[in-house]
């Protein structure tokens, strides 16, 4: 007896025999027992399974019984490997494949099942007939998994296989039914930008997440928002931002400030307006105000929306005397979300940001100077490119200021870019951008200026209102029609493009397209590359007849202009964009190929698409055109952005080809996808191309490592201060070749662009691409054929700056934490010395302490410097100064009370940092972020870097600001006289007016 | 006792009687009924559940078994035979240890190694062989299975055709007549490949009959027909094995018309 716990069965051979009995219940018998005993028997099973088939198949046995030997046959398959037998039979099994079975079998098969599934429905989805039809039975399946997954609260499966699957219902299901609803959203909003390849499905699943987060009780209005923006509904945010200024809750209208920044940052300039427009104005009357958002008056106001802001600010402010609070309070804050959403704040707020924290070493650029022959004409207008990138919105032009002589060997373009170039520098600086370039602008029929300077001009106003051009657009129009020079509307083209990017106006659009017309190859480029602009995204069909003209047009210039205008067009199209590739890249011409190119990239910018990296590939090996070819690989950088890792492992292989244009093109792609991440893997793969056998791979090499290592100091990687010694050699080698020594140039101006507190972004935060960046970058890598367009460069650089705000939109005095060792993230130490000692000196060990020290005398010596300069009548600015020296000697202090009083030399550098309002802070450094728990001020989201609303927990006190003063403030009536005023030094004129000053007008003395 | 088990064995007693009886068709029911009443039994294969009971189900049930065997071989029904050998089994393979040893056990495990070899499954018969026990080959019944499969094997026809005298168990002549036909046949088989044509005296004696009559009988049996004679005066065909293939029985004098292959 006591053995019989120990007897087993040696062999199925009795069950199977039981299967051939007659009786259907001694059959029975012999499957149920035969299912426990599959594990161990299936290869004697195997040898039966028709047997076991014939009996699913028997209509006379008993329903359960043959679900059973579904279930035993599917079993079998299961082992045998069959999987999709197996599976035809778990469906036949029905309810006896029991989803919620912790074994092998059913986790094995599930995961087929649901793979089955997806690919079924989005087959379905994609041939957009109902004739595929899927097996119930198989839906049966996967609905049982995805309740099981609910019910064990594991949501984010659930959501990602309803995702997959298509089906929004079970993913709402499990979006409501979790227990973190909030969280589980976010993980969707995520899942659904980085998983759902198809644009119209995301949509889907983005609309159904506004559905959810508007049923909650206390929806995040951020996440609706950024949603909305995704789906391009201007009415539903412009519904919330309505809402929630309307509330009585201070709190409130901080989360529509936010929201707006937030918006802000995706550079959408054409929602953006909408939305602004939307907003309803403030009500007279107090009956009124009960009527809901979008009544009649409303209406009338947004119909006249060219009105100038401040007229609805009247209206506002008439009718303060008969409205009750709540609509002055409205009006208020209306006026300071229009200012948002315009760009103007946040614009506003860069442009200080960037002046007073402007780091740019200037030693780097005499360096440059003085080592490039004066003849070479590329190296010298690299150096002006050098020059405006690296105080790209800093409105510093210190540099061309002591050089006057010297910049004017520029001459005929390089004077255009000259002067474009000021447009960099003074990037954002909306109020006074026109008055700032009046005196290089056309004066209307007085023709005393050179015209390249004057189409410099034009563009470089392009520049300063990129993406935000309202103000400026109909003097561009203005001075397009009225000039015939085609310089001129070369510049103007670019300018009307870049200022009215994105918003599709029509007129505008003809306008360019007459100067198209007139077929002059110099204009007719920029032409065709402000079509573009004018269009993004738009998917318009007047690419067709941007299209025919290219074919009818015998300018090569043209073609290209508008090969790339077109492009352009279908950015972030997608699918939709299919028919349009398709069509340039079979074109005969290989420039309309090349075009094609550009189509691909931009249409699926940072989707990581399978099948456009798929054509990209095949192009990249077998285009018989060197520039398609060239194109194609780095076109490659554009679609894999999103997930720079990829990237080098993708063209590791198409680095080394045998054709220069290759490698070079990898070497952008590298450039451009990894840009801003110091990515080590693009690093590697960058090195040995910089010191290629061609020269132009060179070139192309040292740029893209100059945007990869964007920010990034030598503590955190050695090989940037490899990389900048090797710069130096090379701009000081008389031997080097132009092209590499140009590489070289523009290298040093993109690594420390915008006063080193600018990186390269083509995402935003919220994974949004960014528009502007992503274009800019795009017509920057047509610098291969036209210098000019090298400023475009300037579009994707994005200040990395904390910037705490309060109700009133100002900069408070507000602290917080960076958990990591300072040097990790702090400026590169400023060139001190002639290069040749720095040389040697450089790879000496310096210890952070005592890096620390010079750093800290330096900026001393600084300061005492700013006091000296600012020694003049305005003792206003004298104090601005100081307070700005107290503020930071007292961040100094605040650091040194954690590190313990007596500085020695070999205390180990503190752990973290106080930074104060507003911040630089490197996006590598933004995970170490953390904000103070007994802070005065808590961030309404926490946001490790942009710009942060603060509310205040004591709103009595008076506030310390930090920053300079209210960005609302007119614009300066001194604007455009005060260059006249001679003698006043740039910082003083600054702190007086709490804005950079126009710099002075100079001329060219040729 | 039990009242489960009490049921079926009294119905169990029933089945011996019609069995004794001869009275198969009664038998046939009867089993049917009693394999559907040992389902329920768990202590059964494929369980082997640890019951009080177990010793005495699993006694009751190897009886029945063994006698649904015998009782295939009765009726001359192969198929049965097979499902029942196989579901008796595992209470030699996997119990055997537990229980006494059954009367039965080597004259059944002997049926089935006939059975193999009448099926011409060497294979199996092997295999099976490799699995019984030094004492078991002992036995008269593996015995003369297993000298059956070795003349089998060597071509002493002859042997296997005289093995039904010297069959151990009354069952065992079904599978020995059985095994004759077998035999019979694999020499039919290779006649036809060796032979174009054959005498009928030849034929005859290389299939072991003792007359011609049985000779015709036989090659009526297997052949989908036989064609009668054809010539005048001698040669008649039959079709082979149902394979369109000829095969010639010549009369003596006519060979040395024909050639041989």
């Amino acid at each position: 007896m006591s053995a019989g716990a120990a007897t087993m069965v040696s062999s199925a051979g009795g069950l199977l025999a039981m299967l051939n009995e007659s009786n259907p219940q001694l059959k029975y018998h012999a499957l149920s027992n035969l299912i426990s005993f599959v594990d161990q028997f299936w290869p004697e099973i195997s040898t039966s399974v028709p047997i076991i088939e014939s009996l699913y198949e028997d209509e006379e046995f008993g329903q359960h019984q043959r679900q059973l030997a579904a279930l035993l046959v599917s079993k079998v398959f299961y082992y045998l490997g069959e999987l999709d037998d197996s599976l035809s039979y778990a469906l036949g099994a029905g309810p006896l494949f029991d989803v919620s079975e912790d074994s092998d079998y059913v986790r094995t098969l599930l995961s087929k099942a649901i793979d089955e599934y997806v690919s079924l429905r989005s087959k379905a989805a994609e041939s957009s007939d109902d004739a595929a039809k899927v097996d119930s039975r198989l839906e049966g399946i996967v609905e049982r998994m995805l309740d099981k997954c609910i019910l064990d609260g594991k949501y984010q499966q659930a959501m990602g296989i309803s995702i997959e699957c298509r089906r929004l219902d079970k993913l709402e299901e499990a979006i409501t039914r979790s227990d973190n609803v909030h969280g589980t959203l976010a993980y969707c909003i995520n899942a659904s930008h980085s998983f759902v390849y198809r644009r119209e499905y995301r949509q889907d699943v983005l609309r159904l997440l506004v559905k959810v987060y508007e049923k909650l009780p206390s929806p995040d209005y951020l996440s609706i928002c950024q949603c909305l923006m995704f789906l391009y509904e201007p009415e539903g945010v412009a519904n919330i931002l309505e809402k929630l200024l309307r509330s009585e809750n201070k709190e409130d209208a901080l989360y529509a400030f936010q929201i707006a920044f937030d918006l802000v940052e995706n550079e959408h300039q054409a929602f953006l307006l909408n939305v602004r427009d939307r907003l309803s104005a403030p009500k007279s009357l107090p009956s009124e105000s009960v009527q809901p958002g979008s009544s009649n008056p409303a209406h009338a106001q947004n119909e006249n929306s060219t009105a100038p802001e401040d007229v609805q600010m009247t209206d506002g402010s008439s009718a303060v005397h008969e409205a009750d609070p709540n609509e002055v309070m409205y009006s208020e804050r209306l006026t300071k979300i229009k200012g948002i959403l315009s760009g103007e704040t946040s614009i506003q707020l860069t442009l200080q940001f960037l002046f007073s924290c402007n780091k740019s070493d200037l030693l780097i650029l005499k360096t440059i100077k003085q080592s490039v022959e004066m003849r070479n004409s590329v190296c010298h207008s690299a150096t002006i490119y050098a020059n405006a990138i690296m105080h790209a919105g800093t409105t510093v032009d210190t540099f061309l200021r002591d050089n006057l002589d010297w910049l004017s060997r520029a001459t005929n373009w390089a004077k255009f870019s000259a002067t474009a170039g000021l447009g960099v520098i003074h990037r954002g600086h909306l109020q006074q951008g026109r008055s700032l370039m009046a005196p290089y602008l056309p004066q209307g029929g007085a023709g005393g200026g050179s015209p390249y300077s004057e189409g410099g001009a034009l563009y470089a106003l392009g520049l300063i209102h990129a993406n935000h051009g309202e103000s400026i657009k109909q003097f561009l129009r203005d001075s397009l029609s009225g000039t015939n020079i085609e310089v001129i509307q070369h510049g103007a083209c670019l300018g009307l493009g870049l200022a009215a990017l994105g918003t599709a106006d029509e007129d505008i659009y003809d306008d360019i397209k007459s100067v198209l017309y007139t077929d002059s190859a110099v204009a007719g480029e920029a032409a065709g590359i402000g079509m573009g602009l004018l269009m993004v995204g738009t998917a318009t069909e007047k690419a067709s007849e941007m299209l025919a003209y290219a074919h009818e047009t015998q300018h090569e210039k043209i073609i290209r202009g508008l090969a790339l205008g077109i492009a352009l067009t279908v950015y972030g199209r997608e699918e939709e964009a299919d028919t349009l590739i398709e069509q340039m890249t079979r074109d005969q011409d290989p420039i309309l190929r090349y075009g094609g190119m550009y189509a691909l990239a931009l249409a699926y910018r940072g989707t990581a698409n399978n099948k456009a990296i798929r054509q990209l590939l095949h192009f990249a090996v077998s285009d018989v055109s060197d520039d398609v070819r060239r194109t194609a690989v780095l076109a490659l950088g554009f679609v894999l952005y999103s997930e720079p890792e990829q990237t080098p492992r993708i063209v590791s292989l198409l680095s080394e080809s045998y054709n220069p244009h290759v490698r070079y093109g990898a070497a952008l792609a590298v450039g451009i996808s990894c840009a801003g991440t110091g990515l080590s893997e693009a690093i590697s793969l960058l090195e040995p191309l910089t010191s290629d056998v061609v020269d132009f791979v060179r070139q192309g090499a040292l740029i893209a490592m100059a945007m990869v290592m964007v920010q990034i100091n030598e503590a955190s990687d050695s090989r940037v201060g490899t990389f900048r010694r090797q710069l130096e050699k090379i701009i000081l080698d008389k031997h080097e070749d132009t092209m590499s020594k140009m590489g070289a140039i523009l290298a040093a101006g993109i690594l420390d662009a915008g006063g080193r507190n600018v990186t390269i972004r083509l995402l935003s935060k919220t994974k949004h691409d960014k528009v502007t960046a992503v274009v800019g970058l795009a017509v920057f890598s047509q610098f291969w054929y036209w210098y000019p367009l090298i400023y475009f460069v300037s579009l994707s650089f994005s200040p990395t700056a904390l910037i705490g705000l309060n109700y009133d939109l100002k900069v408070p005095k507000f602290e917080f934490l960076s958990h990591a060792k300072p040097s990790l993230f702090e400026y590169p130490k400023p060139t001190t010395v002639p290069t040749t000692t720095s040389a040697v000196k450089l790879p000496t060990a310096i210890l952070s302490t005592s890096a620390k020290a010079k750093a800290r005398a330096k900026k001393e010596s600084e300061q005492k410097a700013n006091a000296e300069k600012s020694t003049g009548p305005e003792s206003s600015s004298a104090a601005a100064n100081a307070e700005k020296g107290k503020s930071s000697s007292e961040k100094d202090g605040e650091a040194m009370q954690v590190d313990n009083p007596p500085e020695k030399k070999s205390e180990p550098e503190p752990s973290f940092e106080i930074l104060t309002n507003p911040a630089r802070v490197v996006p590598a450094q933004e995970k170490f972020i953390k904000f103070l728990e007994d802070s005065r001020y808590v961030p309404v989201k926490s946001a490790p870097s942009g710009f942060v609303l603060l509310r205040d927990l004591s709103p009595n006190e008076p506030e310390v600001l930090s920053l300079t003063d209210s960005p609302t403030s007119a614009a300066s009536p001194a604007g455009g006289s005060a260059p006249a005023a001679g003698q006043q030094s740039s910082s003083s004129a600054m702190a007086v007016d709490d804005e950079p000053q126009p710099p002075q007008a100079f001329e060219y003395t040729s | 006792m039990d009242p489960q088990l009490t049921e079926v064995s009294q119905l169990f007693e029933r089945f011996k009687a019609a069995f004794v009886r001869k009275d198969f068709d009664t038998c046939t029911n009867f089993l049917s009924q009693l394999k559907v009443l040992l389902t329920k039994f768990v202590s059964l294969p494929p369980l082997f559940e640890n019951t009080p009971n177990a010793v005495n189900e699993l006694l009751l049930a190897g009886e029945i078994y063994e006698h649904a065997v015998v009782l295939s071989v009765k009726i001359e029904d192969q198929d049965a035979f097979e499902r029942d050998f196989f579901q008796l089994k595992p209470y030699y393979t996997d119990v055997g240890s537990r229980l006494p040893l059954s009367q039965q056990e080597y004259l059944i495990l002997g049926l089935n190694l006939l059975r193999l070899l009448v099926q011409n499954r060497i294979a199996e018969f092997h295999t099976e062989l490799e699995l019984l026990s030094a004492t078991a080959l002992e036995n008269p019944c593996i015995k003369h299975a297993v000298e059956l499969e070795q003349s089998f094997m060597e071509g002493a026809y002859n042997r296997v055709l005289g093995a039904r005298q010297t069959a151990p168990h009354e069952t065992y002549v079904y599978f020995t007549d059985l095994l004759a036909k077998t035999v019979r046949d694999e020499i039919a088989g290779c006649s036809e490949k060796a032979y174009n044509y054959l005498a009928i005296n030849d034929a005859r004696q290389m299939l072991l009959f003792s007359s011609d009559q049985e000779l015709f009988e036989y090659c009526k049996e297997v052949s989908v027909q036989v064609t009668s004679i054809i010539s005048i005066k001698c040669e008649f065909f039959f079709k082979g094995f149902g394979k369109q293939r000829l095969f010639r029985l010549v009369p003596n004098d006519c060979r040395s018309i024909l050639s041989r292959r």
